[in-house]
């Protein structure tokens, strides 16, 4: 079984991933799926009435504010980063969690490369398919090399100006 | 100064080792030249075409003493005996080492100073006011909102990856020394009717390939709403900035494609989501505020017997005095600016021992305080009218004593093809040409403000699409050809220059310049400076001398 | 008439291929009259990732008897920025760089790599 990174708890490990990324054009196999969002609104009502489990893949143009009422049955939502430099998918990310509550796995998929670590934890990614074969540890010292953020983002940490009150 | 405290130094310290680590994996091969280059740019080191640059941040264009003799040192030691101030305020190594690079940044961590996001599509340094503090015209001191600003920006988790560069420039005066018409976003303090104080909030300035003045998008911005607002301005950028075109995805393109009313219309909801949650707490502002390091200035009369004896004795400081000193909010001190446009010199230039001389003076006569501005001139902006005669003094034995500022051999020019690998002709040559041409301190006198500024490519870094005389290098089949512009500004009137007529090859281009101050010696009416006198003569008297002999 | 160009890793400094090697001297560098011995030497450099970045061929052309670049950038990165004649390449001086000096012939770059993206 395939596996990715996974955050749980402050750990990052490999862990194994139920889920099967299909395209628009595969026939769908069985268990669960992550699948297109046109492939979604087309056909996720009935995969999820069969009792799957299913992600979205939200491409960067796709905008997060489409999956609002639909958030609630998903497990995953795969954020797709097609180039590493393609930023769309750090606000889709924060705002699936801070401005939708969004409690499934939020995955980063495509370009994902071990700069980007700090960034994705901070945005509240907490599933990792990195395109650079990094390993967990790899991906740990990458995301936690920061003892300081300035700001306040998804992942909770204490800002900078909080910690100094 | 703001002083950095643990926090502030190990943030530092954290970016630096991890640079370290990303220059020994690229060294030891683990990861290629594609993937390596934009980790390096995101910490300020560019491949140009003699050797690697290393682009320092100097935030706000505020450095200490200490600061700039670390920055004198690396120049020494890893350089050429010298650093080029640039119109980002910042200042540039031309000559370093990609091995040496780690060595530097733990040098400059040392000193509370980093390469952090000095490129790549993020947040660049915040540029201000070079005389912020030290000016009676502000009614604010910027820097304390440009630090906000700085660590907001500093790593941000979600506007690190943008269509493109953003940058942004805070002012605090009516007199505006930051170019913040012509940024990404501009910043100008005011006071509401109430007493309050807020920003004027312009977005979507820019020079480059399409240059706008930016238009005002929110005319009063609580100012601490500040931070929720920016989130909002650059999340909206962020999602709909287009990243199809390089060339087009600045946000000014984003701005004039919406057009200024539907993109604040967008700002404003994004900003009312956001909420007050994205703002610094008052209490982190006054932190912020108090963390600046004091100045304490002595009760003086607005008048030193000494410096009127001194200036009367010597014609050479009386000069320096006219030219390159401004008021200051305090009676008996005054603003010094030091001129790196020597005539003949290049551009923003200082060498390691012209940053020690500044150093010391800041040390002995200055509170410690020295200012980058965007004209690539230093300032010390807290001088004692009693101490200017011996701040000449060392200044001119140092060779940085020339008494141009704002005279039309204070000339911007970027690097060009000298260094630069996306130049396409030199500008540096150019600016020496014509600062030559007008070595003449009482002629250039004569002539009065007259803004110059050369770039040597489209890209702009040498703003010329907003000097009242602006100059465009460009390759013509492989000779470098230089269009001149008229007529724009970067300051609180600006404009973007309108070109002048077809492209003149190198060696005309001094004479030309000094046609055009021709025209407009003959023209001007009285108190016209040379832009005032071309938006009311316009083009015609200028182009047909210029090129009268083509006929 | 071409030779292979790159900058450096470690230092950023302009090079010339010779024979598998990188010279620091225009003068040393390897002259191809043969397109494919050029292009060869071209993918051979290419390979040599931890050596040398981004590779690539520039034209030369014949002025008073010697090679020199044919383009106006090339013949800058060979010797070095014209504001300060004792940096770079020009600084130790010699028959060869004057000659490099006085070379003509300005064409618009070719080989130009887009070497750096703001």
């Amino acid at each position: 079984m395939p596996t990715r990174i996974k955050l749980i708890d402050g750990q990052f490990s490999l862990v194994e991933d139920p889920f099967t990324h299909v395209s628009d054009d595969q026939d769908l196999p069985r268990g669960d799926l992550i699948i297109s969002l046109t492939r979604f609104q087309n056909e996720g009502e009935r995969l999820l009435s069969e009792g799957r489990a299913v992600g979205v893949r939200l491409e960067p143009a796709e905008e997060v504010e489409v999956l609002a009422y639909d958030l609630a049955r998903l497990a995953v939502v795969a954020v797709a980063f097609p180039k590493f430099n393609d930023g769309r998918g750090y606000t889709a990310a924060r705002l699936l969690r801070e401005r939708y509550d969004f409690k499934g796995e939020v995955r980063a998929v495509g370009d994902i490369l071990r700069e980007q670590a700090g960034f994705m934890v901070r945005v509240g990614i907490d599933a990792f398919e990195p395109a650079d074969g990094s390993t967990p540890e790899q991906w740990a010292h990458a995301a936690h090399r920061q003892r300081h953020v300035y700001q306040r983002a998804a992942d909770r940490r204490t800002p900078a100006f909080a910690e100094r009150e | 100064m703001y002083q950095y405290d643990t926090l502030d130094k190990e943030f530092l310290a954290d970016r630096a080792a991890e640079f370290r680590e990303q220059v020994a994996r690229r060294l030891a091969g683990e990861i290629t030249e594609d993937q390596f280059k934009p980790i390096r740019l995101m910490n300020g080191l560019y491949l140009q075409l003699h050797a690697y640059m290393l682009r320092v941040a100097i935030p706000y264009g505020s450095l200490n003493p200490v600061q700039l003799r670390v920055l004198a040192d690396i120049g020494r030691k890893y350089d050429k005996g010298y650093g080029h101030f640039t119109t980002r305020q910042n200042l540039q190594f031309h000559w370093i080492k990609l091995a040496d690079t780690p060595e530097i940044l733990d040098a400059l961590a040392a000193v509370d100073m980093h390469a952090i996001q000095t490129s790549g599509n993020c947040i660049r340094n915040t540029t201000s006011d070079p005389y912020a503090g030290a000016t009676a015209e502000e009614i604010d001191d910027p820097r304390v909102w440009a630090e906000a600003i700085r660590q907001w920006s500093s790593l941000h988790p979600e506007y690190s990856f943008l269509p493109r560069k953003f940058k942004i420039a805070i002012t605090a005066a009516a007199k505006d020394r930051t170019a913040a018409k012509v940024h990404d976003i501009g910043l100008m303090l005011r006071r509401g009717r109430d007493g309050t104080m807020g920003f004027e909030v312009i977005v979507g300035g820019g020079l480059g390939r399409t240059p706008y003045v930016g238009p005002t998008i929110k005319e009063f911005l609580p100012a601490n709403r500040l931070l929720s607002y920016l989130d909002a301005i650059l999340r909206v950028f962020n999602r709909h900035g287009r990243r199809d075109n390089k060339y087009k995805a600045r946000i000014k393109i984003l701005v004039s494609a919406l057009g200024a009313a539907e993109f604040a219309r967008q700002v404003e909801e994004e900003w009312a989501k956001v909420g007050t949650v994205g703002d610094l707490p008052d209490t982190e502002i006054a932190r912020i505020r108090g963390a600046f390091a004091p100045t304490a200035f002595d009760t003086l009369i607005n008048r030193s017997e000494a410096f009127e004896a001194a200036k009367a004795a010597d014609p050479g400081l009386a000069r320096f005095a006219r030219n390159n000193l401004r008021e200051h909010k305090r009676a008996g001190y005054t603003i010094v600016e030091i001129s790196l446009k020597g005539i003949g010199d290049t551009p923003g230039d200082a060498t390691s021992d012209q940053m020690d001389v500044v150093a010391d003076l800041a040390e002995r006569y200055g509170q410690n305080d020295v200012r980058v501005t965007h004209e690539q001139n230093l300032v010390l902006p807290h001088v004692k009218l009693d101490d200017v005669p011996a701040v000449y003094a060392a200044l001119k034995a140092a060779g940085i004593g020339t008494p141009n500022i704002n005279l039309i051999s204070d000339i911007i020019a970027c690097p060009g093809l000298d260094y630069c690998a996306l130049a396409n002709a030199r500008a540096i040559p150019i600016a020496q040409d014509i600062a030559r041409t007008f070595a003449d301190q009482d002629r250039a006198e004569l002539i009065g403000e007259l803004k110059i500024k050369i770039s040597g490519c489209i890209n702009a870094c040498g703003h010329h699409h907003v000097g009242h005389i602006g100059i465009l290098g460009v390759d013509k089949k492989g000779e470098e050809f230089y269009q001149l512009t008229l007529g724009g500004s970067g300051a609180e009137d600006a404009a973007v220059g309108s070109a002048l007529g077809p492209a003149l090859p190198a060696d005309r281009v001094a004479p030309a310049i000094d046609i055009l101050v021709d025209v407009y010696l003959r023209e001007r009416a009285e108190g016209e400076r040379f832009l005032d006198t071309f938006r009311r003569t316009g083009v015609t008297p200028f182009k047909e001398a210029v090129y009268a002999d083509a006929h | 008439m071409k030779a292979l160009t790159g900058n450096r890793l470690t230092d950023g400094d302009v090079v010339f291929w010779r024979a598998g090697e990188w010279v620091e001297r225009f003068v040393d560098a390897e002259l191809f009259a043969d397109a494919e011995a050029g292009e060869a030497a071209e993918a051979s450099a290419k390979s040599q990732q931890t050596v040398i970045v981004d590779p690539y061929l520039i034209d030369l052309v014949e002025s008073e008897g010697l090679w020199a670049p044919l383009s106006y950038r090339e013949r800058l990165r060979a010797l070095g920025p014209t504001n300060h004649l004792h940096h770079g390449k020009q600084a130790e001086g010699g028959a060869a760089i004057e000659a490099l000096q006085h070379a003509s012939g300005a064409a618009r770059s070719t080989g130009r790599v887009n070497l750096i993206k703001r």
